[in-house]
């Protein structure tokens, strides 16, 4: 596994659906990674607590929308800014071997992981070997 | 927000986005009055702010676990630095890898009526923020009109 320098990169807008309410989405940046039993995504969604955020899994495709307060600025006035800030949403096609009822999805400190389960039928099975 | 105007691209924080479009045309041109950042570009992007009581830096590092941030203030420097750790279940394998992970450390000069002594910082949904106050002689002082 190589390992990673952190360089800034700035968000990227989502492009494509609009939301009924208006306010710009960005692209979190996501990891990806699959076990034998389950597929695991983490997403950097800061500024987002847990009754903003939205996991969907319908049609084979998976969606993840974070809303984020804007209350923090309310009396703020910039001096420097840097990076946006914005609601974070993206959309992946998972493949339909997951088990749909068992997804689990967890926000800490900014990040959401969400775990995929993949259906029975979807598991490698290992076929035991008898000596004839 | 209750606040709703009849236009296809309204966007609450407008004001902010075209703020920094001024600033990106100020800092090319001159020195920036006040705050004097080294590492434009450096990882992690902060966002400066002022309100009555002073300043607030607000940094987006999310995933970090608040035992591994280490916020120092020294002077007119604020200095933050810090781990990011990604963690890896066993046997998988990655489809993507976008969140970056290790470590990183960022200096900030603060103007100079700020009080780095009072600074507070708190780490919340993976936000840190450090609040500066302005120090008790730079505050705005009333003055009496005697009759």
């Amino acid at each position: 596994m190589t390992t990673q320098e952190l360089n800034v990169r700035s968000k990227q807008e989502a492009s494509g659906a609009e939301h009924t309410r208006p306010g710009r989405a960005y692209v979190p940046d996501v990891d990806i990674c699959e076990t034998p039993d389950s597929l695991w995504l983490w997403a950097d969604m800061p500024g987002v607590d847990e009754k903003s955020v939205d996991v969907k899994l319908a049609d084979g495709m998976l969606s993840i929308d974070g809303q984020v307060s804007l209350q923090p600025y309310d009396n703020l006035a910039p001096v420097y800014t840097e990076y946006n800030v914005g609601n974070f949403t993206r959309r992946f096609t998972v493949s339909s071997d997951i088990d749909a009822e068992h997804i689990t999805a967890r926000l800490a400190n900014g990040v959401l992981e969400v775990e995929l389960p993949k259906a029975a039928r979807a598991k490698p099975r290992r076929i035991a070997v008898s000596v004839a | 927000m209750t606040l709703f105007k009849f236009s296809p691209s309204f966007d609450p924080l407008a004001g902010l986005l075209d703020l920094q479009r001024e600033l990106d045309r100020a800092f090319e041109r001159s020195r920036g009055s006040g705050a004097d950042l080294s590492g434009r570009g450096v990882f992690p992007p902060v966002n400066i702010f002022s309100d009555k009581d002073g300043h607030v830096v607000h940094v987006e590092i999310p995933g970090v676990a608040p035992d591994q941030l280490t916020i120092e203030t020294h002077g007119r420097t604020l200095t933050i630095s810090g781990k990011r750790d990604v963690s890896v279940p066993a046997g998988g394998s990655f489809h993507r890898r976008e969140r970056g992970s290790g470590e990183f450390s960022r200096s900030l000069q603060l103007p100079d009526d700020l009080d780095s002594e009072r600074a507070e910082a708190s780490y919340q949904l993976g936000i840190l923020t450090v609040r500066i106050p302005r120090k008790e002689a730079a505050k705005p002082r009333q003055i009496a009109v005697k009759a």
